[in-house]
């Protein structure tokens, strides 16, 4: 069999009919397109969380006050810094590397004339360990500025800018929070895509002062706890689960006042959703490529009928079932591919475009590439396999006395 | 001296049609026939007498509903669908009044197609074909598609597909049908060449002066043989 003669052969049939052939085709595009579509942004969702994790590290966790996430909007007020101490110092807890406990208020700062309303985050010394700032000037906060409650504010490069103006040097200046003096120490710049502007745009503050001057109470909305191993994360997260219930006075009946969520729990949850909509779609699209199959089914028994004295005049020249068979089937298929290519094509171009809508990584799965040529072909084959084979078997003096 | 095998040996051959209203038509009615090898056989007849139904019958594209046919000394019976299509592929050539080539595929492509089947490379393929095209003096249109030729030079085209694979029987079904006076004879000049080199040639007609051709005239009326003369 000369499959290259053969496949060469259908392009020039399926070329006859351009319209038709198009057609057809479009139900096996549709399928494709939106497999790749979706596959592809479900991917590069996947891939923007990651990055966005990984840009802080998979090697912590945070602890929030509160049985649930509307706690903390009711300001719920579970955890304190003996909690922060205790997790610090148990021996039994040797894989805690750093604990940052953060306090967060919005305040009125003004300075050099400006007066706005900023968020003010009271944190300690170890909070770059997780936040990964690029210090722009001077430093961040040191211990000593917590032990000697000192007055002392790092600028996030935004507030920094919203303040000072673009590419100047605050430190050393007074800004005013709440009333307040506090000496300008650092400028930090946050690059993280999703909480970067949030944290550019803060005044940090040693939380022992935000107690006090800013929220005028103990009050921690999240305790950072990074560890030295991250495979045994889950570990250390039921070790401070156990210790905490503890502390709090908290029996078996009674559920945690607090929450613990760790960088892998947001990434599976992520990637549940992305594989639950691909799954989705996919079931879709293959709705799709039935009825895509179907429609190849339906052309290739009309050509079939157009072609029966063709067919004669081929088993006159000695084509057998075999041959016959083959360039209906691979007419099918080179249908369907083709269709299968242009899917792919358009999916492609379709993930890129709303990619950089979203602005989330352009991602090109060649799994789903690959699968998609395969799933066109397996179309092409399951439903062009009944024309096929009816022009095959048909005897060749009925074919050629086919008027 | 063992007695000599005919190339073409029919007995007693039948062919009833069915129809539509449960009744069926007997095209062929009982025909016997020897061809032996070399032969120049002309088929004439009257429309409907049942020239073609007879000539796809020795070509192995119909089976007779009763009665002998033996190709080669060998029942065609034995033979299985595939076997069929090998003989034909190998053994026997074809030329139909019309719809003989492929369209919008090159002169030179219709001609490759039985070498094709017959599993030869494309190089061999393009080589025979070209030969064949030559002997026909169609070489020049090889690349042309057959659509875009004349109705004489579609059935030079076919004389060559059908010798490409050297057979040992031609069978012609009004060849020439379609054609005028001039053309026809060119044809028929070509089929007569073919003969020569040794090709057993059945052709079909229903014209005395292309019949004149052939060595051997056959004619039948209402599915039966009525005369059988050799020159
Ligand atoms: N498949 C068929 N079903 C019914 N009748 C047929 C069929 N094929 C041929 N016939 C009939 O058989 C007769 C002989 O046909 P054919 O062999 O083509 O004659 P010829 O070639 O001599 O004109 C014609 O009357 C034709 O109508
Ligand atoms: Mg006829």
């Amino acid at each position: 069999m000369d499959y290259r003669e053969i496949v060469k052969t259908s392009l020039q049939v399926l070329r006859r009919n351009v319209m038709r052939t198009s057609l057809t085709m479009l139900g096996i595009i549709i399928g494709i397109t939106s497999v790749i579509l979706i596959v592809s942004i479900g991917q590069g969702a996947v891939k923007f969380i990651t990055d966005e994790l990984s840009s802080f590290g998979t090697d912590y966790f945070q602890i929030s006050p509160g049985a649930d996430q509307f706690s903390t909007l009711t300001g719920s007020n579970t955890l304190t810094l003996d909690d922060v101490e205790a997790i610090k110092t148990d021996p039994s807890l040797t894989n805690v590397n750093k604990v940052i406990p953060v306090s967060l208020q919005a305040a009125r700062v003004t300075a050099n004339d400006e007066d706005e309303t900023v968020n003010i985050s009271g944190t300690t010394t170890d909070a770059p360990a997780i936040l990964r700032p690029e210090i722009l000037y001077g430093e961040f906060l040191s211990s000593e500025n917590n032990t000697a409650s000192e007055h002392v504010a790092v600028m996030g490069s935004d507030a920094s800018e919203t303040f000072f103006g673009e590419d100047t040097n605050p430190t050393g200046e007074r800004i005013r929070i709440n009333g307040t003096p506090y000496l300008v120490i650092g400028v930090a710049h946050f690059e993280s895509a999703l909480a970067g502007s949030v944290l550019s745009n803060s005044i940090f503050v040693p939380i022992n002062v935000m107690f006090r001057e800013i929220q005028g109470q103990e009050r921690i909305q999240e305790i950072n706890v990074s560890v030295h191993n991250t495979e045994l994360i889950n570990q250390t997260i039921d070790d401070i689960e156990v210790l905490l219930r503890d502390r709090h006075d908290l029996n078996e009946g009674n559920e945690n006042d607090f929450r613990i969520s760790s960088a892998q729990d947001i990434l599976s949850t992520v990637e549940t959703i992305t594989s639950l909509l691909t799954l989705m779609i996919a079931a879709i699209s293959g709705i799709s490529l039935i009825v895509g199959g179907v429609g190849v089914m339906n052309i290739m028994l009309v050509s079939v009928t157009e072609r029966t004295k063709e067919i004669g005049l081929l088993k006159a020249i000695g084509a057998k079932e075999k041959d016959i068979l083959t360039q209906f089937l691979i007419e099918a298929v080179v249908m369907t591919v083709f269709g299968g290519i242009i899917g792919i094509i358009l999916g492609i171009s379709g993930a890129f475009v709303v990619s950089s809508l979203v602005g989330i990584p352009f991602v090109v799965s060649p799994v789903a590439i690959l699968l998609a040529v395969g799933v066109s072909s397996l179309v092409g084959i399951a439903f062009g396999l009944y024309p096929a084979r009816k022009a095959a078997r048909l005897s060749p003096i009925d074919a050629l006395r086919y008027e | 001296m063992a007695t000599k095998i005919p190339l073409i040996k029919l007995e007693k051959v039948t062919k009833r049609y069915p129809l539509a209203d449960g009744e069926s038509y007997q095209a062929l009615n009982g025909v016997s026939l020897i061809v032996e090898k070399g032969e120049f056989v002309a088929i004439m007849g009257p429309s409907g007498s049942g020239k073609s139904t007879f000539m796809h019958i020795m070509g192995l594209l119909d089976i007779p509903s009763t009665g002998k046919y033996l190709l080669k000394g060998k029942d065609v019976k034995s033979y299985t669908s595939d076997e069929l299509a090998d003989i034909r592929n190998k053994d026997i050539g074809f030329v139909f009044q019309s719809f003989n080539l492929l369209s919008r595929t090159t002169v030179i492509k219709n001609v490759e197609r039985p070498m094709m089947y017959a599993g030869i490379s494309q190089e061999e393929r393009t080589k025979r074909a070209m030969d064949a095209l030559r002997l026909v003096q169609i070489d020049n249109k090889a690349e042309n598609l057959s659509n875009h030729i004349s109705g004489g030079q579609i059935q030079r085209v076919a004389i060559a597909r059908a010798m490409v694979m050297e057979p040992s029987i031609l069978l012609a079904d009004e060849p020439t049908g379609n054609l005028d006076t001039k053309t026809s004879k060119e044809i028929m000049n070509h089929i007569k060449d073919l003969n020569k080199k040794g090709t057993t040639v059945i052709l079909i007609t229903h014209e005395e002066d292309i019949a004149d051709f052939a060595k051997r005239i056959i004619k039948i009326v209402d599915g039966k043989i009525v005369t059988d003369r050799k020159k």
